[in-house]
Order: C-alpha cells, then sequence, then structure tokens
C-alpha cells in the first residue's frame, strides 16, 4: 500500500505542477501492468516471458482543447516533461464548445473478485504447470490434433486516476487466463483452426477443459460438407456473438457515433429494437467481471446501465464528453484500450455488455432446432458496415444441427444480413452465460438468418 | 548505450546462455484525431525500454523492461536466463537458430521532410483540409474521422554473435474514414496512407486529393444497389488484390504458420495458382510503409519471392524457422516495440504486374463483379478467405455498370490462385497496418486482376 500512496502523491504533484501553467483542468492516470507469460508452439512449451508495463499519461484542458503525453519514464521530472508538453500540444489544438471538463469526485462503489493475490503471485512453474496440464489434455485427447499454439497468462494491473476537480482514485485488479489454439489433421484434410480458452480474475481456471474442449473442436470439425444457400436457424455461441455485436450493435450503441450520426438507434429511445426475449445490461460493476473496475478511465464511477430491457431501446454508452453534451450522466464507459493503458486516451468502449440468459439449455435448444446451424467463430465480422449494421462473415467452425445434436461438420458457409433483423428474430437465449472479453452471454439461437452455400 | 548492451551481452555469455540479444529503443509519437472539423485530441509520448532474449538449453527466456539503467538491463538478463532455464525442462524439441552474417552497421535517417520540424498547427491544417474537402464536395457526409501518426525511432541491436546495429526510423501515417446518409442508406468509406520518408505522404497524397476521392466513394455507394449472393466471375482491383495477397495467401506463406499447419506446407515446390501468378515480400521498395534495412533479429531486409509463375517457391522466415525448413533466413522477423519478442511479419507483399489492359480484364465478363476498394480481410489457415469491399460495381457484358454496396467475397484461396484468368500492369502499393498479436506497418498491392470465380456475400 505504501507505493501505491508514494505514486498518488507523485500524480497529485504534477497536477498541481500543470495547475501552475494555466491550464484549465489536469487530469494525471498511472498505470502498471505486470505479468508472467508461457507460450506454446506446435506442441511444445517454447517461451516464458516477464514483464512489468508502467507510466503517467497526462490530459489538461486548455481553452476547451485536451492535449495528451505520456512517459513510461516513473520519475518526478519525466512526468513534471511529460506535463508540459501536454500543456504545448493543447495550446496548439482547437477549442471545442462542447468540452465541459473532467468528472467531479463522488463515492467508489465497491466491487467483489477482481482482485486474487493467488493470481498476482502467480510463478513461472505455476504457469508452466497450467500450460502443461491443458497442452496434455489436448494431445491425449486424439492423435490428429495439432495445438499450434496457445498460451497462459497471470498477472495483476494497478489505475490511479487524479484530476484537478478533485477525484483521486486507485484501483487494483488481477486476471488469470489460458487459451489453445488447435487443428486437425487427417487424409489430406486441414480443419479451419479452433480455439477454447478461460479468463478469469481469480484463481479458478481449468486447464484440463480447456484442452479437451480445444481438441474435440478440431476432431468434429473433420470431414466438413457444403450447404444449400437458404434461410436458416442459427444457435450463436458466445464466440460469434462477441466479434458479430462488437462490429454492429456495440458501435451502434456508443454514443459518440449516435451524436454524429453514425448510429440506425439515433432518435429510437423507447423504440422495440430487438425480440422481447433480449435484455442486455453494460454492467461495469459484475461480480468477477473481466472489466469490472471501480471507476472508468477517465474517473466516473463505475455502473449498471440497461441499453435494451425485452427488446426496448433504453440507453446508450457514454463518456463524460458525450454525456455532457446530451446533458445526461457518464454510464462510466470510459476506456483506455490500447497496451500500454497510460500509453493513449480514452475512448468508449463496454464493460461488461451482458445478455441476461434465459431459461433452456444448450441442449434442450438443439433438441428444439429442426434445420439448424450451430456457429462457433466467425471470419470476417471486422469488415461488417457499423453504420448500418450490415454484415457478412464466413461462420467457421460451424456444424448442421439436427435430431437434437451436432449432426457434421460445415465449410464455405456465409451469413449474410443485418444486425437489427437478428436481434428481432432472437428466439431464445440460452441460460449458460459465459465471459468472453467485453461480452457476458450465453448461446442465442435466431431464427431466419440467411446463409449463403454452394 | 551501446557499452552497455554489450556488457549485458557478456554477462549472458558470462551465464552460460547459447544466445543472448538485445533490442533497446526510445520513440517519440505525435497523434492527432480530428472529427467532423473539430480537433479532438493532441498527443504526444515518449518511451524507451530494452527487450532481452535468451536462448539456453534450447528454450527461449524473454524479459522486457523500461527501466534501461545498468543495474535494470543487467537483471533483465539474468532473470531472462532464469525463465529459460525453468522452461528447458519441458521443452521436446530444441530451438535451434540457423547461421546468418552478423552486422555492424547504423542507419541514419535520410527524410525527405522530418516531421519533427513540421509544426502541429500545420499538421493540423492538412488533416482538416481532408475534412473541409469530404464535407464541402458531398453534402450527405455525416461524420469524418482522420487520425494521424508519426513516430520518430532510435532503435539499438547486439547479440551475442556479434551484430551490432544502430537505426533510426520515421513512421508517418494517417487514416481517413468517413460515412454519409441518405434515406436508409448508410455509406462509408476509408483509406489509409503511410510513408517510411517522411511527412512528404502529404506531397503525394494532397489533402484535397484525398478528400475528393472519399467523397466520390461516399457518392457512389449512396446510389449503390446490394449485391446478388452466389458465385460469380470478377475483376478485383488493385487494393483488393492487395488485401487478397496480404490476408489469403500471405499469412499461409509466414513460414511460423506454415509449420503451424497451413495448407501451403504440403505444397512447397509445387503449382498452387495460375501460370500468371507471380507475388513478392519486399522490404526494399524506398520509403514503402513496409520498408526497412535490418530486421529485429539482425538480419537484413531482402526482396523474397514467394509464388513464381504459380509456383510456390519461397517462404517468409525468421533464424528459428529457416533452420527447421534448412533454408535462409528472409528478414522477415518483425517486433511492434520492446515489449515484445520478434515474430515472421510482411512487409510490402504484392502481385506482380502482366501486361492487360483494364479493358481486356473487363472484357469475357458477361455478368460478374469489379471490386475497387476493399473494407476488411481475414483468411483462416485451412486457406478459407474473407475479404469485405466498400466499393464495387456489376460488370455488364464487358464494362463497369452500377455500383454495389456492402458486398464480400470469400473462398478457398488456393482454389481462387487457380483461377486467376488474368493479370494487369496497373501497379499500386497500399499502406496498411498488420495484426498477428502485435502491430506492423505494411504495404500490400499488385496490378488489378479477373478471376475465374468468387463466391460473392449478399442479399438480394
Amino acid at each position: 500500500m505504501g507505493e501505491e500512496v508514494n505514486l498518488m502523491e507523485i500524480c497529485e504533484k504534477a497536477v498541481k505542477l500543470a495547475s501552475g501553467f494555466g491550464v484549465d483542468e489536469v487530469e494525471v492516470y498511472f498505470s502498471r501492468s505486470m505479468a508472467v507469460r508461457v507460450e506454446v508452439e506446435r506442441n511444445q512449451i517454447v517461451k516464458a516471458d516477464r514483464f512489468c508495463d508502467e507510466g503517467f499519461g497526462v490530459r489538461v484542458i486548455y481553452n476547451r482543447s485536451i492535449g495528451f503525453s505520456y512517459t513510461n519514464h516513473t520519475n518526478l521530472k519525466s512526468l513534471e516533461e511529460t506535463v508540459s508538453r501536454a500543456v504545448k500540444v493543447a495550446k496548439a489544438g482547437k477549442p471545442d464548445k462542447d468540452r465541459k471538463g473532467f468528472p467531479a469526485p463522488s463515492k467508489l462503489p465497491e466491487v467483489k473478485n477482481t482482485y486474487d493475490k493467488r493470481v498476482a503471485e502467480t510463478s513461472l512453474e505455476d504457469a508452466v504447470e497450467i500450460t502443461s496440464r491443458m497442452l496434455n489434455s489436448a494431445l491425449n485427447f486424439d492423435k490428429r490434433v495439432l495445438a499450434f499454439e496457445g498460451l497462459t497468462v497471470a498477472g495483476e494491473s494497478l489505475k490511479i486516476l487524479v484530476n484537478s476537480n478533485g477525484v483521486s482514485y486507485t484501483d487494483k485488479g488481477t486476471g488469470i487466463g489460458c487459451l489453445l489454439s488447435t487443428l486437425a489433421k487427417d487424409k489430406g484434410e486441414t480443419t479451419p483452426t479452433c480455439f477454447e480458452f478461460e479468463h478469469e480474475r481469480t484463481y479458478k481456471i481449468n486447464p484440463e477443459k480447456v484442452g479437451v474442449e480445444a481438441a474435440k473442436q478440431a476432431i468434429l470439425s473433420l470431414n466438413a460438407k457444403t450447404l444449400e444457400t437458404g434461410f436458416y436457424e442459427v444457435i450463436f455461441s458466445p464466440h460469434a456473438l462477441e466479434s458479430l455485436l462488437y462490429y454492429t450493435l456495440v458501435n451502434a450503441l456508443k454514443a459518440d457515433n449516435v451524436q454524429r450520426g453514425k448510429s440506425k438507434l439515433k432518435g429510437r429511445l423507447g423504440e422495440k429494437i430487438a425480440s422481447e426475449n433480449l435484455t442486455i445490461v453494460d454492467d461495469g460493476l459484475l461480480d468477477g467481471g473481466l472489466n469490472t473496475w471501480r471507476f472508468d478511465d477517465e474517473g466516473t464511477v463505475s455502473k449498471k446501465t440497461v441499453l435494451v430491457e425485452k427488446g426496448i431501446l433504453k440507453g446508450f454508452l457514454y463518456d463524460k464528453y458525450t454525456a455532457d453534451k446530451d446533458f445526461v450522466e457518464s454510464t462510466g464507459n470510459a476506456q483506455r484500450t490500447t497496451i500500454p493503458p497510460y500509453s493513449s486516451t480514452p475512448h468508449i468502449e463496454p464493460t461488461n455488455f451482458t445478455i441476461l440468459p434465459g431459461k433452456n439449455t444448450l441442449e434442450k435448444m438443439f433438441e428444439e432446432t429442426v434445420k439448424g446451424i450451430y456457429v462457433l467463430h466467425l471470419q470476417g465480422a471486422h469488415s461488417s458496415n457499423p453504420e448500418s449494421g450490415e454484415f457478412s462473415v464466413v461462420a467457421t467452425p460451424a456444424w448442421m444441427v439436427e435430431k437434437g445434436g451436432l449432426a457434421y461438420p460445415l465449410k464455405g458457409v456465409m451469413l449474410t444480413g443485418v444486425i437489427y433483423d437478428v436481434l428481432e428474430n432472437v428466439v431464445e437465449v440460452a441460460d449458460n452465460p459465459r465471459k468472453v472479453g467485453f461480452l457476458v452471454a450465453p448461446p442465442v439461437k435466431v431464427a431466419k438468418v440467411r446463409v449463403v452455400g454452394k | 548505450m551501446d557499452d552497455l548492451l554489450l556488457e549485458a551481452v557478456k554477462l549472458g555469455e558470462k551465464l552460460g546462455v547459447e544466445f543472448v540479444e538485445l533490442r533497446c529503443e526510445e520513440s517519440l509519437r505525435t497523434s492527432i484525431t480530428t472529427k467532423d472539423g473539430g480537433v479532438e485530441v493532441v498527443r504526444e509520448g515518449f518511451e524507451k525500454g530494452v527487450n532481452v532474449r535468451v536462448l539456453a538449453r534450447g528454450a527461449w527466456g524473454v524479459v522486457s523492461t523500461s527501466k534501461t539503467d545498468r543495474q535494470s538491463v543487467f537483471r533483465a538478463v539474468e532473470d531472462a536466463y532464469r525463465l529459460a532455464l525453468a522452461l528447458s525442462q519441458k521443452v521436446k524439441e530444441k530451438v535451434k537458430l540457423a547461421e546468418v552474417k552478423q552486422v555492424k552497421d547504423k542507419v541514419t535517417l535520410k527524410p525527405k521532410k522530418d516531421p519533427r520540424n513540421i509544426p502541429i498547427e500545420q499538421k493540423i491544417g492538412d488533416i482538416l483540409g481532408v475534412d473541409k474537402t469530404v464535407f464541402s464536395l458531398n453534402p450527405q457526409t455525416k461524420s469524418c474521422t482522420i487520425d494521424y501518426l508519426d513516430v520518430f525511432q532510435k532503435e539499438f541491436y547486439v547479440n551475442s554473435e556479434g551484430a551490432n546495429v544502430e537505426q533510426n526510423k520515421i513512421y508517418v501515417w494517417f487514416r481517413v474514414y468517413a460515412t454519409a446518409t441518405e434515406a436508409d442508406v448508410f455509406a462509408s468509406a476509408g483509406e489509409e496512407f503511410g510513408s517510411t520518408s517522411g511527412y512528404d505522404v502529404f506531397d503525394e497524397n494532397p489533402p484535397e486529393k484525398v478528400g475528393v476521392e472519399i467523397a466520390r466513394r461516399l457518392g457512389e455507394q449512396l446510389k449503390a444497389k446490394t449485391p446478388k449472393g452466389g458465385v460469380f466471375p470478377a475483376v478485383l482491383g488493385s487494393n483488393v488484390v492487395g488485401v487478397f495477397v496480404h490476408e489469403a495467401f500471405g499469412h499461409l506463406a509466414e513460414a511460423d504458420l506454415t509449420l503451424s499447419g497451413s495448407v501451403v506446407l504440403d505444397k512447397l515446390g509445387k503449382k498452387i495458382a495460375s501460370d500468371v501468378v507471380t507475388i513478392f515480400d519486399d522490404g526494399t521498395v524506398e520509403g514503402a510503409f513496409g520498408s526497412f534495412m535490418y530486421d529485429d533479429e539482425g538480419v537484413k531486409t531482402q526482396k523474397t519471392l514467394l509464388v513464381k509463375d504459380g509456383f510456390i517457391v519461397g517462404l517468409m522466415h525468421n533464424r528459428e524457422t529457416a533452420k527447421k525448413f534448412n533454408s535462409q533466413p528472409t528478414g522477415n522477423a518483425r517486433a511492434e516495440n520492446f515489449r515484445y519478442t520478434p515474430i515472421i511479419r510482411m512487409r510490402n507483399t504484392y502481385l506482380e504486374p502482366r501486361d492487360h489492359r483494364f479493358e481486356e480484364l473487363l472484357e469475357p465478363i458477361k455478368f460478374g463483379y469489379y471490386l475497387k476498394t476493399f473494407r476488411g480481410g481475414q483468411a483462416n489457415l485451412d486457406g478459407t478467405f474473407h475479404v469485405g469491399v466498400q466499393e464495387a460495381y456489376e460488370i455488364v457484358k464487358g464494362e463497369v455498370g452500377e455500383p454495389v454496396r456492402n458486398m464480400s467475397i470469400s473462398g478457398n484461396t488456393l482454389e481462387t490462385l487457380m483461377k486467376v484468368e488474368a493479370v494487369g500492369k496497373d501497379f499500386r502499393l497500399w499502406p496498411g497496418r498488420c495484426g498477428k498479436g502485435q502491430l506492423a506497418f505494411v504495404c500490400d498491392g499488385g496490378p488489378s486482376i479477373r478471376v475465374g470465380e468468387v463466391r460473392v456475400g449478399g442479399r438480394g
């Protein structure tokens, strides 16, 4: 704790220093990430690395213009230089009449299961052990499996944010994860790449399960068949949803896109935009959530925001700037997503974008599917049109669902459509949510998706 | 810095490493984001750090740190050695490196225009010049986001085999992304520009000219119809050929991915494309965004022939894969910055032009598509590719017809390469950034080509 207090004092000193340059507001952000990482390449563990990455990012507002500078040299002298660079570039910018300022202090919420001492103290030996267990489970599953890459990472992060409005926050968190990418080769056929992972804030990962699942996916992808073009029921896995939703719906829910006419959801608050089976909240306070912190990356306290309730559009994702423009409160969605976080300015991103679960199990969902497709991963989702929500993506791996289960793997399958039609056609949400990046969701079944095949 | 790094190498040798290398770099980065005529933020950052990679008993140990004082650098070497030792018990097949000529050299900058001498106000002015043109030429424009970045970087590379290279680099990059709406139609257009020769990127791409092009594309898309889904003949423009060559083929020929089971592994030396297909990955194109003198293993860059007249004759290597294939390193080992270890990355990857005029490419197509500009691309090791297209047109009776929007193509890379019927002579390179766990600045390109058939995703 002693060091955190010391770092916070340095940040506070820098804020005072910048105030002396005649700027209107100042913010000093510090982040530190420390981790140990073990990597797999082609069925064996080959590389271990350890890093510590820390630095300061300084934002100043001068005449409604923002300047930013950062450094990874964490002494007071470098920080002073960084402050003067931020002031210099702010003066070169142009005033923005909508720029109101940085957040004011508020009561910090409590969050649960975001820090685990055991994760922070993961040794190289622990990480090697986890990786071996994962790798061996996959290789013992079937000889045709190639575990072409994988990794285990465990580490902790510290964030400090101080601004000239009196905000002075600190929070730390841990994360541990393991991932294995596989493919299977048999009789001249190569499957598409498959992968499985677990990522948690506390020490509760199951490397054997990850290994077996990754191997099983690859084996189940052998002997893929094509299918006829037409409309099918599609069950999207949480992984597939993560990529599809990010480039379409999530973009449309970001307030800056709404304000700039880049979202089809503009002006539709209170209207039905999705099936009544769909309720989505952005939950910055989720217990053990991968993106759960006590405050966002510009000092707004974290909160839970209802976005879609039983199909009705209820809200958007805001940072302080866009919230001021709409005369509402920030939803705490300002994030610094670059590596490392201190090296860039915050922008709007979801925290834990949560689709509330339904009642049926995935198995039951399969049973009730007459002629459908189960899509595990999507390729090319980033080429969707984020403004219109139109997408055209490759589903791989994907399986035909018949007689209550996965009948056979599919190849050469493209899904095309508009995200708003997909949302409208959600017939069921399964009961088993999982955390995949920004998303927390169970598999989701959609009626009538256009599939381009042979 | 040099002396400290050499001492650190000696320390590694004393510890008993098989191989040790240190990469030390410092960089100054200036970036600007503008949105709809306003400046969102101006940024200027400074960072410095060192990456130590040790090979001991056949395993890699790596430590990166921002602390470049003597004590920290020495500790990093010791820690990296310890990591490698701890891992070595698990290594079944020991890592070995191909031999390479070790170089001592200093690469100085010869920028045509040094971005550090350009005032921020002028950079903002140039960027906003693009914005202003787009909004004034196309009244339906809703948004225009421009990101600008320039990087000045000093890098030192030393290793225990005697390499000692200092390189000074400059990158200047900007990206324009604009959207327009009319009635219920949403259109978007974007493009990236980049150079390693300096701020002259704006001389080659004057703001107004860039703005005119973006506005034109927005206008075309607003009038466009949605494509029919199915399999059609197509002409791919230089920009789409570039992304195809990079995403669909290039990644398969990165030797680490080839070894990981990419479909070209069983095809080395064999015919994988039609006779008219020749592909290079070239780090020597002067001023191009993917060019540099030495890679991050100290290996000199080169022009690497990957496909010659349809036969796959080469792969892109680092020292480790070159050893495995009993081949030579090609200078493709690149790291995004000191936080990362080098992996195999492309440089400027392109299809070699031939002699067809554009009209000759279109001529035999009764109905098909002309895919002019891409939106994004992705491929899988099994050879499935997907390219999203921002600008496309119908081809009707051998002529370019009406615009089509939001289309994408997919298929099998090798099957598609076999179906390349004719290659044009209108060559161009397109700067971009490639992600493979790390970011790399690259170019891709080629001339326009005719392909017998591709699968088009559409809603018609």
